[in-house]
Formats: C-alpha cells, sequence, structure tokens
C-alpha cells in the first residue's frame, strides 16, 4: 500500500522532514465499499423509487388546501403534546444534574459509581423513545403520562451525558480553591462548577426541549397521547387534508418554539 | 503557629518529594520557601491544610495534629487557612463581589448553600475584604474582565474574607509582571503586619522573597538547606539552596 507509506521533503539545506500521508483517500474507498453492500443488504431499488415516487405528489397535492376546520379539534391535542415535552424536559433537566455528578470521575471518588452512572445513562439512552413510550403506556396506562415518562427518560440519558462530559472538562482551579477553604466536594461543585457549566446546561436543555416538541407528535401513534394520536387516525383515514392540518400546525409550532429557544440560547452562551 | 516534626512526604509513585522536614513557624511570621521548581515548596504548603497528606512524622497547626484529622475536621482545619494561588483560581464567569461571598459558604445552613442566598452581614463582610486590597471599586465586575493583578487582589480578598490565622500563597506573583507583583507582595505585607496573620509563601523571584519576607526557607530535593532571617541570605548560600544555578544564570546575564 503506498498510500500509507510515509514521503518526506528535503529542504534546499539537506534537513529531511517525514510528512504523513492523508489517509482520507484509503476512508472514501471504504466508505464507497460500505455503501454498496448496504444497497445490496437492504434491497434498495432506484426503479421503485423512480416508479413510486409520483404517489408521493399525490398525497402532497391531497393535503393542499389543509382541512381549516379542522384545528379546533386540535388545540388541546397539541397543548397536550407541547405539555408532555415540556415536563419531561424540565423534569428530565432537573434528574440529570445530580445523575452527572455521580457520572464525572473528577467529581465522584467512588470508581464504582463512576462506571455505573455512566453505564445507566447509556443504556437510557440506546432506549428509543418510542419504546419506552410503548413501555411507559403498559405501565401508567394509554394516555400523556406515559408520554411525558418517555421525555422524561430521554432527556436525563441525553442532558446527563452532555453534562457529565461538561463536568469532565471543567476547570477545576477554582474548585480546588474552594476545597482549599474547607468547602466539602458538593458544595465546591455547587459553587465552582455549576457557574461554569450553567448557561451550556440551559442552553442544552432548552435545546433538548425544542427536539422533545417534535418526538412528542409522534408518540400519540403508541397511544402515549398528544397530537400524534390525531395524525394516525387521520393517515389511517386516508384524509390527507386533515393531515396537511396537522403537519402546517406542527410546523409552525416547532418553528415558533425554535425561534425563541435559538433567541435564548443566543442570549445565555 | 505551623509545626512540622520529622515529616516525609512519599508519592504513591516512590517519589520523595519531602524528607526529613522540621520545621516550626510562629504566629504572624512572613516565610518565604525558595527553591528550584520540583524542589517540594509546592508539597511543603499543600501539606499544611491537607491538601497532600504526610507519609511519617507529624505536623501541627495550632497544635492540632494534621494528619489524624478526618473528613469534616480537615474542612474545618481549612477554614482557618487561606490559600493563594498562581492563577488564581476564581470562578471566572462570576463578579469578584460573589467570588469572595463564597469564602462564608462552608459555614451557611444548608438552604442557604443550596440558594446560595446570603446575609447582609456576609455582604458587607465580603465588600470589606475587596476594600482592605483596594478593589472596591471592581466588586461588580466579571472576574474575567479583570487583569491579572486585580485577580490576585480578588483571590485575597476572598482569602481575608475567611478570616484565617494562616496564608499559604503558591507562587502568588508568578503569573504577574514585576510592578503588579510588587504590589500583590506590598498587600501581602501589610495583611501581615495589620492583621497579624501568618503568610507562608512560595516564590521563585528571589529578590521580591529577600525584600518582603522577614525569614526565608530554602529547598532543594525535599529537604530544608536554609532557614533564617531574609537579611542574612547571601550569595552563598543562594547557590547553595540553587545547586549552583543561580550563578551560572547572573555569569550569563
Amino acid at each position: 500500500m503506498n498510500i500509507l507509506k510515509a514521503k518526506s521533503i528535503t529542504l534546499p539545506n539537506g534537513k529531511t522532514v517525514p510528512v504523513k500521508r492523508s489517509k482520507t483517500p484509503l476512508i472514501i474507498v471504504v466508505l464507497l465499499i460500505c455503501c454498496y453492500y448496504s444497497v445490496q443488504i437492504t434491497g434498495f431499488n432506484l426503479q421503485v423509487l423512480t416508479k413510486r415516487i409520483g404517489q408521493f405528489w399525490v398525497i402532497l397535492v391531497d393535503m393542499v388546501p389543509p382541512n381549516w376546520d379542522y384545528i379546533s379539534k386540535l388545540w388541546k391535542p397539541l397543548f397536550d403534546t407541547i405539555k408532555m415535552s415540556l415536563l419531561g424536559s424540565i423534569l428530565g433537566a432537573v434528574f440529570a444534574l445530580p445523575l452527572a455528578y455521580f457520572a464525572s470521575s473528577n467529581m465522584s471518588k467512588n470508581k464504582t459509581v463512576v462506571v455505573a452512572t455512566k453505564f445507566i445513562l447509556s443504556l437510557l439512552r440506546t432506549l428509543p423513545t418510542l419504546v419506552a413510550a410503548l413501555i411507559a403506556t403498559f405501565i401508567f396506562g394509554i394516555g400523556t403520562t406515559a408520554g411525558t415518562i418517555a421525555i422524561f427518560i430521554f432527556t436525563i440519558a441525553y442532558i446527563g451525558k452532555l453534562l457529565y462530559e461538561q463536568i469532565e472538562n471543567a476547570d477545576l482551579k477554582a474548585f480546588e480553591a474552594m476545597q482549599s477553604m474547607g468547602h466539602s466536594t458538593v458544595s465546591a461543585f455547587r459553587y465552582a462548577i455549576i457557574p461554569q457549566i450553567l448557561p451550556n446546561y440551559l442552553s442544552n436543555a432548552i435545546f433538548c426541549f425544542e427536539g422533545n416538541v417534535r418526538y412528542a407528535a409522534i408518540l400519540g401513534y403508541v397511544g402515549a397521547g398528544g397530537i400524534g394520536l390525531m395524525l394516525n387516525e387521520s393517515l389511517g383515514w386516508r384524509n390527507y387534508a386533515n393531515v396537511g392540518m396537522i403537519l402546517l400546525l406542527l410546523a409552525a409550532t416547532v418553528f415558533i418554539i425554535e425561534t425563541i429557544s435559538e433567541y435564548i440560547r443566543k442570549k445565555l452562551l | 503557629m505551623i509545626k512540622f516534626q520529622n515529616v516525609e512526604k512519599k508519592y504513591d509513585n516512590g517519589f520523595i518529594a519531602l524528607n526529613n522536614i522540621n520545621l516550626t513557624i510562629e504566629q504572624g511570621e512572613f516565610v518565604a520557601v525558595i527553591g528550584l521548581s520540583g524542589a517540594g515548596k509546592s508539597t511543603l504548603l499543600r501539606c499544611v491544610n491537607r491538601m497532600h497528606d504526610i507519609s511519617s512524622g507529624s505536623l501541627f497547626v495550632n497544635n492540632v495534629d494534621v494528619s489524624k484529622l478526618k473528613g469534616k475536621q480537615i474542612r474545618k482545619l481549612r477554614r482557618g487557612i487561606g490559600m493563594i494561588f498562581q492563577s488564581f483560581n476564581l470562578v471566572n464567569r462570576i463578579s469578584s463581589f460573589k467570588n469572595v461571598l463564597v469564602s462564608f459558604v462552608p459555614d451557611m445552613p444548608l438552604w442557604r448553600k443550596i440558594l446560595g442566598v446570603y446575609t447582609k452581614q456576609q455582604k458587607i463582610g465580603a465588600l470589606e475584604a475587596l476594600d482592605r486590597v483596594n478593589i472596591l471599586d471592581k466588586a461588580f465586575i466579571r472576574v474575567d474582565q479583570l487583569s491579572g493583578g486585580q485577580q490576585q487582589r480578588v483571590a485575597l480578598a476572598r482569602t481575608l474574607a475567611q478570616n484565617p490565622s494562616i496564608i499559604l500563597a503558591d507562587e502568588p506573583v508568578a503569573s504577574l509582571d514585576p510592578i503588579t507583583a510588587k504590589q500583590v507582595m506590598t498587600d501581602f505585607q501589610r495583611i501581615n503586619k495589620e492583621l497579624n496573620m501568618t503568610i507562608v509563601i512560595n516564590i521563585h523571584h528571589v529578590d521580591l522573597a529577600l525584600e518582603y519576607a522577614t525569614r526565608v526557607v530554602g529547598i532543594r530535593s525535599g529537604e530544608i538547606v536554609y532557614d533564617g532571617p531574609a537579611t542574612e541570605v547571601t550569595n552563598e548560600i543562594l547557590d547553595h539552596i540553587y545547586n549552583g544555578k543561580l550563578e551560572e544564570e547572573l555569569k550569563g546575564n
């Protein structure tokens, strides 16, 4: 493999400097091979795509104009969705803080606690929100409680992971100073580390909430309440004008929340 | 009073940082510890407030055997000892005022600790501490907006608010320019005289050490090789402390 061999540049004064070869060509080749096999394995068929793509336009055209009368039935499920994501996000973000503390190797002295907490967090992260919602409906019954729990779990895992990485990368100088003046570890964490991580923490929590609104919209599919329930129903009836209305409303909501969240996050950082 | 008796400090990797240290520092002394980097100056300082544990011997601070303390007792010991660092070790994102207030936290009830609510008395105390080091006008400015010298003064105010009997300073002027370094050293001197606080300072600037401290302790490879008044330190003694390296540098200059 010649491309992996190091080459060297010789300066006019006779000094030679070894130059590392770029690995990019090799990586591109590997990616192309992976693409080829994934097409083979998944049975992706370009012919089906070109033949059936027209159907997509049919559905899209059916959605226009949306059924404006339907909107009166949508407000409650829409607010359910927002409530679900808001409550789940807030609770998740709050509970993520102590978990992140225990998962940070520079805060927790006990190694077992660190490993165990990190393991729990990654375990929660691997659990898709939809599956969590489904399980929650078995436990708490159909409705928004299940959705809130699912979003809560996702938020804990997501914020917790980001948070402990931040804590582990935090500057420990002030922390050391506080320990030297008689603060306990938790107290030094509260006064030296939290001021450092707070802007990012809040920003992440808001960003997570923003994403959670979108997640919450589909949780209705598994019976976890909210606007997804209506979406599922309308799609089932092939009532694309209603679907159009739901999607439009959802897009507007997400847009508004995104704009607000972006504004707040810009102020925070 | 700080009293080292045959103190040895051995790191986990087997390196002996302090060897057979015998040293008594009376209340109200201003001691400069000098020596090469890695000679054990920082370790010596950090044993006093139990940021490091000693391996053998005994170390008394105000007649308390430091090596026997545990958990809460260590924190109580540290309440009475202030520490100043080379890089100031302040919380950058908050104001000088809030940085100083932090020194009251360990004595507050839990709910105040959690919420960070300070009493009026504490607020006055923090402002007084800032005033003592002449940066009252910077009280509500974020620390990262201040110059190095000002930041070190905030750190000093934070320590003063703690009202310790001893201040340990680990290279407090190493990241400051010569003029600011002198100002900070003057602050230390004033505090030492006015408040009778013991000051133990690790310092690379020999000239500053001799000018401001009353007593000099020279450390070489973990052992005390000089201990005496600052006025009696001669070039031969410095040469002895620095393994002759200072002389080489002087010749070079």
